[in-house]
């Protein structure tokens, strides 16, 4: 009667449960620096570091020499592999 | 022992769990706001949205659908749309 159970398993997945479902698809992730990578992710950890195969990386450049049109240019470049550091990455999300 | 003490906490956790499931908006330090169903969040802020969009300007920029988010990057997540 006295033990009390502490520390219970959540039945909530917790947030990195969703990167995980999202190993060997493929996932835009958003990074710092206006920068995007579209590739299929190989392996994470818990600091975000990923590995990403076969990746598009877009870099969006905002030219704003006019107050009011705002126009923004995108390079983009091919990686085969990819190693991301995590403190660079924003957010993760699969391609539907 | 009350579970008070054991987990200082916990009335975040009890804060989290009313808010989860629910819409939520998550601000970023960089100015981005982002609204989606509370999946879970962490210890770190990391956060997982169902059906997030990215809001700029007072307007739909982005439908992510199901989204992470890194949780050094967010600023405050407020309750209700």
């Amino acid at each position: 009667m006295a033990d009390v159970e502490v520390g219970v398993a959540t039945e909530v997945p917790e947030p990195l449960e969703l990167v995980r479902l999202c190993v060997d698809e493929v996932v835009i992730v958003k990074l710092r620096g206006d920068r995007e990578l579209k590739g299929r992710l190989h392996a994470y950890d818990s600091h975000l570091n990923l590995v990403l195969g076969d990746v598009e990386e877009t870099i969006y450049i905002v030219d704003d020499e006019d107050e009011d049109v705002e126009s923004v240019r995108t390079i983009k470049k091919q990686s085969e592999m990819l190693f991301v550091r995590g403190d660079s990455v924003v957010l993760v999300s699969p391609t539907r | 022992m009350d579970s008070e003490t054991q987990n200082p906490r916990s009335g975040m956790g009890d804060f989290i769990e009313s808010i989860r499931d629910t819409t939520v908006m998550v601000k970023l330090y960089s100015g981005a706001v982002y609204y989606g169903e509370l999946q879970n969040i962490d210890g770190y802020m990391n956060v997982s949205l169902n059906e997030c969009r990215e809001i700029r300007n007072g307007k739909v920029v982005r439908n992510w659908g199901e989204a992470f988010i890194r949780g050094n990057n967010v600023s405050y997540i407020g309750a209700g749309s």
